[in-house]
């Protein structure tokens, strides 16, 4: 029941905070904050319980909901779910923090921002994947609108792209589940019961994999179906590029893992060597088009791509240590990802009023503070010791080696993506810290940080860290909801 | 005392260090440096205690594991090596903190200079610990973090900021090699953990692999600057001085160096190609080093081409017949060697380090040493420990650097590798020379420029660490120094015996005293401009671009590379964005404005389809089509 607390508080806040009259900013902002804790209060309490019980999954809530076609409400958590109803409380969190000078239209903002969350926090709850879908669908709604009122630049170009996507992307999905609806011989959308019964034949096995894994994986920024993720990012007010690179990229790769490999295992096994070739053009790719964008928050909104070719990686290897790294990849890039956007878009914006690189003049000796947290979130992002996208990276590494059916370019373009990552960073850091100004003679100091961006920094950067020196806080609850599927995989390579 | 407390408190120390200077100290400059002296003194006094006392105790916490096939440790692994090692990383950490204390005075990044030198012996400290593959990369990777924190410690000058993030980059393509090498290895072996390692590569030494060797060097390669990854260093000088004794001459890189001798087995394939590779750098920074007018990066090349000795030696351990397997002799002939002149360069090396540090603070920050000269007249301490570091680098008889480079010429002249042996036997030649020009260049003369004539011997601070390290740099090489705590290592050094040995004495004179008085007669200190340059214009030219290494990288980086990526950024936004996603909303569109028009609301218009429609439905229906 705890956990279906964070879908009912989300979806209360929007509801309530939508009929707040706009001008009450100070009452919208403490009551979105209170909102958000809530949620990420829930999500620990789940994260403890399931620590102390261990057992597949956890808080099943099973009702009836349209029986003519099978479809149940049925929702639970296991170790999976939980790192990412965690990551999603501390990105609402951190997102109402860094949208704390919000004061246009406030309440329809925050309304539609957690029921986005509320959509988000409903896929991961799914058991049943009817009840899934319906989640994945609410979550597109709120984008389109967060992005065409409260964005820049392109931003209805923008809004409609990622909402074309998304939507073509969930009906490739659909099709698919609708195969397994079908496929499976039992007539039901119980994603367990599916698990544990469902007898699927080899061929549609190979034909459906695809299907299902592109449908989703279009949400987690697979290429060549990528190009929504920048656009969108870049377009985005700065909680909704924070949600869409923290979470919502998450919500596809959450769904190629637990469905679509899940359920399939030997079409995954089939059709690995593919995803691992994509997921390689994905961090390459990705590291060496951020490295010439002039536009710092397209940078980062490609490095969203490049880092999510990792957890595309890690899901190909269909190893234990793989797809664990996979699962880190998805928590850790949720985090960095999210506090990357958070300082270029809104610490650095609001400031500088520029996001352009070549605007940006003396920064490191006029917001030192700001320099620095960007330079740990870079240095947590190139995956630096000590971060956690070293661990969910050496994870992905080892497993990668570790998958007889890859060929040995795949680790070799993987170490090379993460050494154009370190450039690229690099790169950027000394471009918008470092260089001298050449017209500007200006040298007077920006405000320093607000208390709200400090706090937000700082939360981003505690979960980072902790992963990185103590990685068992999450691994522990990894372990045992990864070994199902592992189980699933073995009996299907014989 | 339990030894698992002191490692705590050892790895400990820096670290709280650092974060409360980061914390609360970041405005209080002199506390913080105080602070941080201190924490040095208390943390070298525990180093001291392990090193000689060896108490008790292991220290192993398990950090990650993964179904039982994965098991990922934080231990240490203390053997006479890595003792050998800590006792270098103390002595000339110590030393250059007091150092830094006055040249780092008036510095308005006092607090930051401090708290990243604690990361940096942190993460040196894990380096020489640890007692597996992927903890000696995680703080590989840390070290090369707080070398480029120090490195960009001037970041208002843009020459700094550029060398930051070149030793940055470097360092990590060859961490890309050194990563996939530890990979290969657990791939290979099932196990990142040293002593399973050497245990089961002796076991099994079929497993082990030239590529596997190779890759492993690659980090090498990046950490001590070899070729063709050198160029980082030289840059690095852009660094605070004592920055560059410490981390950019005496310890980080000679990090790549410990980490060889530390996994010695696992190298074997590879050890041709590792002796060239350092006779290589010997060779060619011993002759760019002639076209540097920085005092600094003179001092870099020298770094350059000691490492290249000393990696030489690694590779030539394994092609000499020489074995002096003594009771505790338990590491190879080759690193022990490396080892050993590791020790006595991080002394000497330091100390001319140190030196330059001082005439450059008395010179208020100017570093050619042709605006120098005239210096001994005031400042006789700094100048005759320079001297002696002089000597000793040289090879001067009886001092510390004659030993160890002894070892190392003992070798190749044993090996089956005379090109080598002459190359490197060569090379301590010009090492005299280079080092002679630099040394009469910089102290006698008249004084070039008016910073040089107003020159003063600096304070205690500065001048005692000078003193300490001159004393070390006589005695550093003698085995009652090291006496029988690090037996494994000096034990397992060969003499030279006999004609051999006298031969090298003689060399060692000829060429260090010998550097000196030719360099004297070649680069006269009384001339305001460099001999070669007049003499050689167009091969001084060439020695002063470091003979077009950077000039090479800089093409590929922007020629290549950059060009690469924006032909793909536009390539992107071409196919993808344009061609794909907008072709697709194109047709989609063609079809909307295709459908529309047949709804035009032109009833003649309608008649017409109509009646189309029925000759079509006719046809069908007939049979006709």
């Amino acid at each position: 029941m705890i956990a279906l607390l964070t879908v009912i508080i989300s979806f209360s806040a929007a509801s309530i905070i939508g009929f707040i009259p706009g001008k009450n900013t100070k009452l919208i902002r403490s009551l979105a904050l209170l909102a958000a804790l809530a949620t990420f209060a829930a999500s620990l309490v789940c994260y403890f319980q399931y620590l102390a019980a261990n057992s597949q999954f956890q808080q099943v809530i099973d009702l009836a909901w349209i029986p003519a076609i099978g479809a149940q409400f049925k929702v639970g958590v296991d170790g999976l779910s939980i790192s990412l109803l965690v990551l999603t409380g501390i990105v609402a969190i951190s997102g109402v923090l860094f949208s704390w000078e919000l004061e246009d239209r406030a309440n329809q903002f925050y309304a539609y921002y957690f029921a986005l969350i509320g959509g988000v926090f409903g896929v991961f709850l799914s058991l049943d994947l009817f009840l899934l879908f319906v989640f994945y669908e609410i979550a597109i709604v709120p984008k389109y609108f967060i992005i065409a009122i409260w964005g820049s630049g392109k931003k209805t170009y923008a809004a409609m792209k990622l909402v074309l996507f998304s939507f073509v992307g969930s009906a490739v999905a659909l099709f698919g589940l609708i195969a397994l609806y079908y496929g499976s011989g039992q007539h039901t959308f119980d994603l367990i019961q599916l698990m544990q019964e469902g007898e699927f034949s080899e061929t549609f096995q190979l034909m459906v994999f695809p299907i299902l894994f592109v449908g989703f994986a279009i949400l987690a920024g697979m290429w060549p179906f990528h190009t929504w993720a920048p656009t969108g990012h870049v377009a985005a007010p700065t909680a909704a590029s924070m949600l869409l690179a923290g979470v919502v990229m998450k919500l596809g790769a959450y769904g190629c893992l637990r469905v679509a490999i899940g359920l399939l295992p030997y079409g995954a096994i089939y059709w690995a060597p593919v995803i691992g070739w994509i997921a390689v053009i994905n961090i390459v790719y990705g590291a060496l088009i951020a490295l010439v964008q002039k536009d710092f928050k397209y940078v980062i909104g490609y490095s969203s791509v490049s880092h999510m070719g990792f957890v595309l990686l890690g899901l190909a290897t269909l190893n234990e240590v793989g797809l664990m790294g996979a699962s880190l990849q998805m928590f850790s890039h949720g985090i960095i990802g999210a506090l990357l956007f958070a300082i270029v878009g809104t610490v650095i914006y609001t400031r500088t009023h520029t996001r352009q690189l070549y605007e940006l003049h003396n920064l490191m000796a006029r917001m030192p503070g700001v320099c620095w947290a960007f330079i740990i979130a870079g240095l947590a992002s190139m995956g630096l010791p000590g971060f956690s996208g070293f661990v969910s990276e050496l994870h992905v590494l080892i497993g990668t080696w570790n998958q007889d059916q890859f060929s040995i370019w795949i680790i070799i373009l993987a170490g090379f993506g993460i050494l154009a990552t370190f450039t690229y960073t690099l790169v950027k850091i000394h471009e918008a810290f470092f260089r001298a100004s050449q017209s500007h003679s200006t040298t007077e100091s920006y405000a320093p940080m607000t208390l709200a961006e400090k706090a937000g920094c700082a939360l981003l950067i505690l979960f980072a860290v902790a992963i990185g020196l103590y990685p068992k806080l999450l691994t522990s609850i990894l372990e045992p909801s990864l070994a199902p599927i592992l189980e699933a995989l073995a009996v299907a390579a014989g | 005392m339990n030894a698992a407390f002191l490692y705590q408190l050892l790895f400990l120390l820096p670290l709280l260090t650092a974060a409360v200077i980061a914390c609360f100290l970041r405005t209080k400059h002199n506390l913080a440096a105080n602070f941080s002296v201190l924490s040095g003194l208390i943390f070298s006094a525990i180093a001291l205690f392990l090193i000689y006392v060896r108490p008790e105790g292991d220290w192993s916490v398990t950090w990650l594991t993964l179904g039982g096939s994965f098991e990922l440790k934080f231990g240490v692994l203390f053997n006479d090596l890595s003792a050998l090692m800590l006792l270098v990383l103390i002595i000339v950490g110590f030393l250059v903190q007091v150092f830094s204390l006055g040249y780092m005075k008036d510095d308005l990044g006092k607090a930051r200079f401090f708290a990243g030198l604690s990361i940096f012996m942190f993460a040196m400290l894990g380096i020489v610990l640890a007692d597996n593959l992927v903890m000696i990369f995680i703080f590989w990777e840390l070290v090369g973090f707080s070398s480029y924190v120090l490195i960009n410690h001037y970041f208002d000058k843009p020459s700094a900021v550029s060398a930051s993030k070149k030793a940055f980059i470097v360092n990590r393509i060859g961490d890309f090699g050194f990563l996939l090498g530890i990979l290969f290895v657990y791939w290979q072996f099932g196990t990142f953990d040293l002593v399973e390692l050497e245990e089961r590569a002796r076991l099994s030494p079929g497993y082990l692999s030239t590529g596997m060797a190779l890759l492993l060097f690659c980090g090498v390669i990046g950490k001590s600057a070899q070729m063709p990854l050198h160029v980082w260093l030289p840059d690095a000088m852009e660094g605070p001085t004592p920055i560059s004794a410490l981390i950019h001459a005496a310890t980080m890189v000679a990090a790549g160096i410990y980490f060889s001798a530390r996994v010695y087995f696992l190298m074997l394939p590879g050890m041709e190609v590792i002796m060239w590779v350092g006779t290589i750098t010997a060779v060619f920074a011993a002759v760019v080093a002639f076209g540097q007018n920085d005092i600094k990066k003179i001092l870099a090349f020298s770094t350059l081409s000691q490492l290249g000795y000393m990696v030489a030696a690694l590779g030539l351990g394994a092609a000499s017949s020489l074995q002096r397997h003594g009771e505790h002799a338990v590491i190879s002939t080759g690193a022990a060697v490396a080892m050993y002149h590791l020790t006595t360069h991080a002394f000497f090396k330091a100390l001319l380090f140190l030196g330059s540090g001082s005439v450059i603070h008395a010179c208020h920050h100017e570093q050619d040493i042709y605006k120098m000269g005239g210096l001994y007249g005031e400042m006789k301490i700094t100048s005759i420990t320079f001297g002696i570091g002089v000597l000793a680098i040289g090879g001067f008889p009886f001092l510390a650097g004659f030993f160890s480079k002894d070892s190392i010429l003992h070798l190749a002249h044993e090996s089956d590798f005379n090109l080598v042996s002459y190359l490197l036997f060569g090379t301590t030649a010009l090492t005299g020379l280079y080092m002679g020009r630099l040394f009469v260049v910089t102290f006698f003369g008249k004084p070039r420029s008016a910073h040089a004539e107003r020159a003063k011997e600096n304070g205690p601070a500065i001048v005692l660490p000078l003193v300490i390290l001159g004393i070390l740099s006589v005695i550093g090489g003698y085995e009652w120094f090291f006496g029988h705590t690090f037996e494994a290592v000096i034990g397992a050094i060969p003499n030279a015996e006999g004609p051999f040995k006298m031969l090298m004495i003689i060399t060692g004179l000829l060429f260090s005293v010998g550097g000196l008085i030719v360099g004297w007669l070649v680069w006269n200190p009384s001339k305001d401009s460099d001999t070669l340059e007049n003499v050689a214009p167009g091969l001084f030219k060439a020695l002063v671009a470091k003979l077009y290494f950077d000039s090479i990288y800089d093409w590929y980086v922007k020629k290549v590379q950059d060009r690469g990526a924006l032909i793909l950024g536009f390539l992107d936004q071409l196919f993808i964005t344009g061609l794909m996603v907008r072709g697709t909303a194109e047709i989609i569109g063609l079809m909307g404005i295709v459908s529309r028009s047949l709804h035009g609301g032109n009833i003649g218009g309608y008649v017409y389809w109509f009646a189309i429609g029925v000759v079509v439905l006719g046809a069908i229906a007939f049979g006709v089509l």
